[in-house]
């Protein structure tokens, strides 16, 4: 028996449900692939509070829309795909890339934490300072593990313009390492 | 294959391989220094975004105390090494193969059978044909693993979900078995490199031995593989 009824998807996605449930397992899905959709999502928000809202309305979405899920083993690409989305809309809305980095960064409590390696410190920071239009399609590949083609259906990009920022991106936090950038290529629909 | 064209490539996605790029990486040691060097940095990038940000352990140490904090943990180093090398609980490679198939909890949950043009996808860019009939398989995914490109299987058993992945870059010289947060398998040799078999509890060695040598049969490597 459910701890909430069908129509509070934030209840039963969050409260543990009885064995007998039907929906049980796509619920212990949903929640085994919590910690992934908050990782993407902070990486996107770079914000913790801001990744947090995104994933549970993300779920909330997720719930509604549970029937189009096919496929349990698809889950956690369409979880990722509908988190960008929630971020992009978020995005939209607040203008949260408006929000200076460094006011983000040192508003945050666990902010500049020491690191056992301090090129990976720095290369978390290169990532953070990156611009959402590389950032984003450098976390759907890296983190989402989506092939080019899947970025450029995603962000309604042609697949040339995808490799564009996907170079780009890498090349920007090579430089944002202190490597000496590769000098530019690519340039079809490339964010600047 | 120009060295734009090739730059391209290697900056967007560093462990792509396509006949065209190794060509021309054959007769450019500038560009087969970038395609190194962008897979280490793509090594880099994905130990920085296997954790949230800034999930630290507290602020970075002020300079006056960072020569103290950085010979308590040089010695901190030497002490975890010389305990991790007394306990060898498993070697790096299971250990990533056990991390990676953790980070993927949803291939276990799989029920429907994967039809054989996913499963060609997903062994398609590790360069590698596979004889297993696509009714034993049960999820199939190119996944990113130590900077190429792996397929990620999972198999039907009478014994539940068993899973594979087919590693051509990770040598082994022999059979290796683990147990491993809750995994068991065995990581044995095959053509240049190795196959993974595991599964989730202890592993029921019969089992994984018999799924193993079944994989070093069926595995076909081709020449191009990625």
């Amino acid at each position: 028996m459910r701890n909430s009824p069908p129509e509070s998807p934030v209840s039963s996605i969050t409260e543990p449900l009885s064995a007998a449930d039907p929906q049980a397992p796509l619920t212990q899905l949903f929640e085994s692939l919590r910690p992934d959709l908050l990782r993407f999502a902070h990486w996107l928000a770079r914000d913790r509070s801001i990744a947090e809202d995104v994933v549970q309305e993300s779920l909330l979405r997720a719930w509604r829309s549970r029937d189009a899920l096919k496929d349990a083993a698809a889950a956690r690409p369409w979880l990722l795909t509908i988190v960008r989305r929630e971020h992009a809309r978020l995005y939209e809305r607040k203008r949260l890339e408006l929000v200076p980095l460094e006011e983000v960064v040192d508003s945050h409590p666990g902010a500049r934490v020491a690191e056992p390696d301090d090129d990976l410190f720095t290369l978390r920071h290169a990532i953070m300072r990156l611009p959402l239009d590389y950032r984003e399609p450098l976390l759907l590949q890296v983190i989402g593990g989506f092939s080019t083609e899947e970025i450029a259906r995603e962000l309604s990009l042609s697949s040339t313009a995808v490799l564009t920022r996907l170079f780009r991106a890498r090349n920007k936090l090579r430089a944002l390492c202190g490597v000496t950038p590769v000098p530019d290529v690519g340039g079809d629909g490339a964010a600047p | 294959m120009t060295c734009d064209e090739a730059r391209l490539l290697i900056g967007a996605e560093p462990g792509a391989s396509t006949p065209a790029l190794e060509e021309h990486l054959q007769g450019c040691p500038e560009c087969a220094r970038l395609r190194t060097e962008m897979r280490a940095l793509d090594e880099q990038l994905r130990r920085a975004l296997a954790q949230p940000p800034h999930s630290g352990r507290g602020r970075r140490a002020a300079p006056a105390l960072r020569q103290w904090a950085l010979a308590a943990s040089v010695l901190l180093a030497i002490l975890a090494a010389g305990a991790l090398w007394l306990l060898r609980p498993s070697d790096t490679l299971a250990r990533d193969v056990v991390a990676h198939v953790q980070g993927e909890p949803q291939s276990w949950l799989a029920t429907q059978h994967v039809d054989a043009q996913a499963i060609a996808t997903a062994l398609h860019g590790a360069g590698v044909e596979l004889d297993l009939t696509s009714d034993q398989i049960i999820y199939a995914q190119s996944c990113w693993f130590r900077g190429h490109y792996v397929p990620h299987l999972v198999v039907e058993s009478a014994r539940g979900p068993v899973t594979v992945l087919i590693l051509r870059h990770e040598h082994v010289d022999g059979r290796r078995s683990f147990d491993e947060r809750g995994m068991g398998g065995v990581i044995v040799p095959a053509g240049t490199g190795s196959i993974a078999v595991l599964e989730r509890g202890g592993g029921n060695s019969g089992n994984l031995e018999q799924l193993a040598q079944q994989m070093q049969r069926d595995v076909r490597w081709l020449p191009d593989g990625h």
